[in-house]
């Protein structure tokens, strides 16, 4: 199910107009979903997938509950209305309950492609036949997975807010394995137009990595210099997002707790090193994303300048308690860099290492935000400015506060995906000094 | 808030209502199997027709509801249900899928043909065809045995259960606590071109809990979250649960764990919770013996495996007092059902992964024996995580076998340890993609010295090998000490499913582990160490 803006806005009337609560807040998001999964050079799961999910608040005065539903018949729609009502009353007044956001215009997203939404199995087959092929010419085995979602997020409310906005992209990402000497390489992109995607040098560089880690020899673990690839850095960096919030340091229970004295607002202070700057920007054209987050505009925000701390998410009800205006936490990061290639950023290091990716990230201690996880799919020695070639892969225990201390050089910045989460990014590798490899890993 | 204000808006209308259409009631259900044949002979007949040698139909819906309160504020009633279905089919050696949430004829249709054409993109250049094995035909219907339904118990009684375990801990001098409680019923109906109709229903529940101490003068704080699994039951789960006991001692040992030494970094003995080591189970032992990583389909996303098919009957995977077992029989459990998602009966298929020490056998799914030269065929470790989903193969219920003494018990394992650490609880957990390294943490750790509890640390995580660390195991507690933990949210597969999957353990110890300490790990100097035997009952020396 596709909804156009028409389609959504009579829904979202006749689910309104059911509501008999004082206050209603409705969101409706559909997606097409065109899937295909290959691993072994052959395709395994694949699928093609629609959906739609209502998610309808209520309250009366502070009680409130809410509902999920994926069925749009009018018996199912008062079934639904008549039930989270009853919870609603039920519920009890819970005192940081907040109203429905008065209506807001927000601007128009950069999200959606018409290209993208056309895109059929056939032509998704045709992006994935080429690249398999290239894997079983060259001898190595492979597996991908490309995902083209297209679909629409409408927020509704009974203060007669209503805003509707599609999106679309197409991400895809592969591992290539080099069974002979355990070697493997991974890359990937993502696109919302599928006229800029090209899956054949994305193959290619994952190939290359598979045959140039096959043999890895086991290097000492410790703090070193790292040149962490772009997709490295987009998971540190998402995980240090989700730590950038007010309430939790006002709480006492923030990693910004530990670096500020007692009464001292971490915001203007110096927590990251002087060449870190990290904003959002809904409508920065290479990883855009919704101009809209539960009805606050998303909007060009720096979360890091010049090492300085400058914003911390903060929800509405804490806005209003402390006097400050909310603020949405990141759609989308961008991180900026200096344009080196990924060569010319392992010309600067001595002796250090190149990290492809990581995996498996965790938090390990919240006081420090100190992360575990693990590289894979292509772990470099670096040597005099060069690759010396293919080490075993290691366990890392590390904070990203201390990777945006520690970053002496930047590179070209890219859109790619990562091991945790879907966010957009635009991020270029990095290279970090005194970065904890903590053991090391047999996996290749 | 009081109870008794909240209460007021109570109705006997709102209460009834809590338990119509979105929990699936009889009536619904009768409706859906009542027009399951019709839609699944159209679907199955149609997919033939289009030339599949092989074709299922699935219909699920789950049902959700979820209540979470922050200190004595409830700021989460929440409920939902997803319904629809889907059509696999293959053709000429190829897999094709599609879903929609729209159940009609017209719409059933248009998936098998969808999902028919994914299958024929594929001719010409597929290189290895997809072969599976015949199964028999199953006719009848599972429930998973529950005491009292979760979805028709009042919603007061489960906000008022949560209110008291906050109110407990903030009355013990937490600083801040949350606690919720998770509900979920999945309802499948499945056809397949062997014969098979069968309908399942089961349920889940995961009440939890999370207090936190803070100290501002220092900018320090410290967490303990409840140990209580979820599991496959109903509200007699969270009825029965000691929460508010549970809840005061948390508070108690969040200070203590605050005011603990750190540990120092080394080797150590340990004897290990079943509240954590059922997650060590299930990453160590659970996930390296899943087939279809062994074999490459999960490369891309959760990885391979170490534990490769010239391994079976070979590794020595633990020391000899090892035994893992899988089972979707076991009572609770959350993998537990009748029938997998690919129409393999479980009952009968349970099976050892690990006997005596030795690596035995894989999960395998659909198609998957063969494949490793096997003729026994799937043993029922299929499972699609909603009606959108194609199924994958998942975890059973894998568990650590007691020892062979039922009279050993946790104490006795400490006592058999001079210098160490008895972990309570499970932390943050991380392992590599092929399963070797894997490093984890805990809520408490208790410091062991000379066979007895002493004090606790902090800043604990226990790192290493898996095939070592199970090969480091001495000791094991008997039947009375077992326990099923799980969780709900395993993840794995492109497009991402979860599944919810138990573990059960018994305490258990290990010689010489690595432990390191997670506070010097984040670069920070750490001014108390602990101090060989000078430093006193769990304070900093």
């Amino acid at each position: 199910m596709s909804l156009t803006k028409a389609q959504s806005e009579s829904l979202s009337e006749r689910i309104l107009g059911m509501v008999k609560a004082d206050d209603a807040t409705l969101w409706i998001t559909d997606s097409e979903d065109l899937q295909l999964r290959y691993a072994n050079n052959d395709v395994t799961s694949n699928g093609l997938v629609d959906r739609v999910r209502i998610n309808l608040g209520v309250s009366y005065g502070k009680r409130s509950a809410s509902i999920d539903i994926n069925q749009t018949d009018d018996a199912t729609l008062k079934d639904a209305v008549a039930k989270v009502q009853a919870m609603a009353k039920l519920a009890p007044e819970d005192p940081e309950h907040m109203p429905p956001v008065e209506p807001t215009e927000f601007a128009d997203p950069l999200t959606f492609s018409e290209a993208t939404a056309a895109m059929t199995p056939e032509e998704a087959l045709a992006h994935i036949r080429p690249v398999i092929e290239q894997a079983r010419a060259a001898g190595v085995d492979t597996a991908g997975y490309l995902e083209r979602s297209v679909g629409s997020g409408t927020l509704a409310n009974s203060r007669g807010l209503f805003s509707f906005q599609r999106s679309s992209d197409v991400g895809f990402s592969l591992t290539a394995r080099a069974l002979e000497g355990r070697g493997s390489g991974w890359a990937s992109t993502q696109v919302t137009d599928v006229g800029n995607l090209d899956l054949g040098p994305v193959g290619d560089r994952a190939i290359q990595k598979a045959l140039a880690s096959r043999n890895a020899v086991e290097r000492a673990p410790g703090r070193t210099t790292a040149v962490l690839e772009a997709a490295a850095v987009r998971d540190m960096l998402g995980l240090l997002s989700w730590s950038l919030d007010r309430r939790d340091f006002d709480e006492g229970r923030s990693f910004l707790n530990g670096l500020v004295e007692e009464g001292e607002s971490p915001i203007g202070k110096k927590i990251f090193g002087e060449n870190a700057t990290l904003i959002s920007d809904p409508l920065y054209e290479d990883a855009p994303c919704g101009t809209q987050y539960y009805g606050l505009p998303r909007v060009r925000t720096p979360w890091i300048e010049d090492g300085v701390l400058k914003n911390l998410s903060v929800g509405r009800f804490w806005a209003q308690k402390q006097g400050i205006n909310p603020q949405p936490n990141a759609g989308n990061l961008i991180l900026s860099g200096n344009g080196d290639s990924t060569e010319e950023l392992i010309s600067k290091v001595e002796d250090g290492v190149l990290i492809t990716r990581f995996w498996y990230l965790r938090m390990v201690q919240p006081q420090s935000l100190l992360y575990t996880g693990l590289t894979r799919d292509g772990t470099f020695a670096i040597k005099d400015g060069e690759i010396a070639g293919p080490v075993k892969n290691f366990r890392f225990n590390e904070s990203p506060v201390n990777m945006l201390k520690n970053i002496v050089a930047s590179g070209l910045q890219e859109r790619v995906m990562g091991s945790e989460g879907n966010m957009p990014v635009h991020v270029p590798s990095l290279v970090v000094n005194e970065f904890n490899l903590s053991s090391v890993s047999e996996a290749s | 808030m009081q109870r008794r204000d909240w209460l007021k808006g109570t109705s006997a209308a709102g209460i009834a209502l809590l338990s119509s259409r979105w929990s699936v009631t009889a009536a619904e259900a009768a409706s859906l199997t009542g027009r399951f044949p019709g839609l699944a002979d159209a679907a199955l007949s149609k997919a033939k027709e289009l030339g599949a040698s092989f074709a299922d139909f699935h219909v699920m819906q789950t049902d959700r509801e979820s209540l979470f309160v922050r200190e004595e504020m409830v700021q989460g009633v929440d409920a939902g249900s997803s319904l629809g279905c889907s059509v696999r089919v293959l053709v000429n050696g190829a897999w094709g899928f599609a879903a929609s949430e729209e159940i009609s004829e017209k719409r059933v249709a248009a998936l098998v043909e969808s999902a028919v054409a994914m299958a024929k993109g594929q001719a010409g250049w597929r290189k290895q065809p997809v072969e599976i094995e015949t199964l028999p035909a199953y006719t009848g219907s599972w429930e998973l045995p529950i005491e009292v339904d979760p979805f028709t118990v009042p919603l007061e009684e489960k906000v008022e259960r949560l209110l008291a375990i906050n109110r407990a801990a903030l009355s013990k001098g937490a600083s801040y606590c949350h606690s919720r409680v998770a509900i979920v019923r999945e309802r499948k109906w499945l056809a397949n071109s062997f014969g098979t109709r069968v309908d399942q229903s089961r349920v889940r529940m995961h009440p939890s809990f999370s207090i936190t101490l803070t100290d501002s003068k220092k900018g320090e704080f410290a967490s303990r979250a409840s140990t209580l699994p979820p599991r496959g039951a109903g509200y007699e789960h969270l009825r029965d649960w000691k929460a508010e006991d549970d809840a005061l001692l948390a508070v108690d040992q969040a200070r203590e764990k605050m005011a603990s030494p750190s540990v120092s970094a080394g080797k150590k003995d340990l004897v290990i919770a079943p509240s954590n080591l059922w997650l060590t189970v299930h990453e160590t032992v659970g996930h390296p013996t899943e087939l279809d990583r062994a074999l490459g389909y999960e490369a891309n996303y959760a990885g391979t495996s170490f534990c490769t098919p010239d391994n079976l009957d070979k590794l020595q995977y633990g020391s000899d007092i090892v035994n893992i077992f899988a089972d979707r029989t076991a009572e609770n459990g959350l993998a537990t059902i009748g029938w997998d998602d690919d129409g393999v009966e479980t009952k009968g298929k349970e099976f050892a992964i690990v006997q005596d020490g030795i690596f035995r056998n894989y999960q395998m799914a659909l198609g998957q024996a063969a494949l490793i030269g096997r003729d026994t065929g799937s043993n029922g470790c299929s499972y699609a995580d909603s009606f959108d989903a194609f199924p994958i193969q998942r975890m059973p219920n894998i568990s650590l076998q007691p020892g062979q003494d039922d009279s050993v018990t946790t104490e006795d394992l400490i006592a058999g340890v001079e210098d160490g650490i008895y972990i309570d609880g499970n932390g943050s957990w991380s392992i590599d993609q092929q399963r070797y390294n894997f490093q984890f943490t805990g809520q408490v750790f208790h410091r062991i010295r000379n066979g007895k509890l002493d004090g606790m640390y902090r800043d604990v995580a226990y790192q290493g090998n898996s095939v070592d660390f199970w090969n480091a195991c001495d000791g094991l507690g008997g039947k009375p000490t077992y326990e099923l933990g799980g969780a709900f949210n395993c993840g794995k597969g492109q497009p991402g499913q979860v599944a919810p999957v138990s573990h059960g353990a018994v305490p258990a110890r290990f010689r010489q582990i690595n432990i390191l300490n997670t506070a010097e790990e984040s670069g920070k100097k750490v001014a108390a160490v602990e101090r060989c035997c000078c430093s006193g009952g769990g304070q900093i020396a």
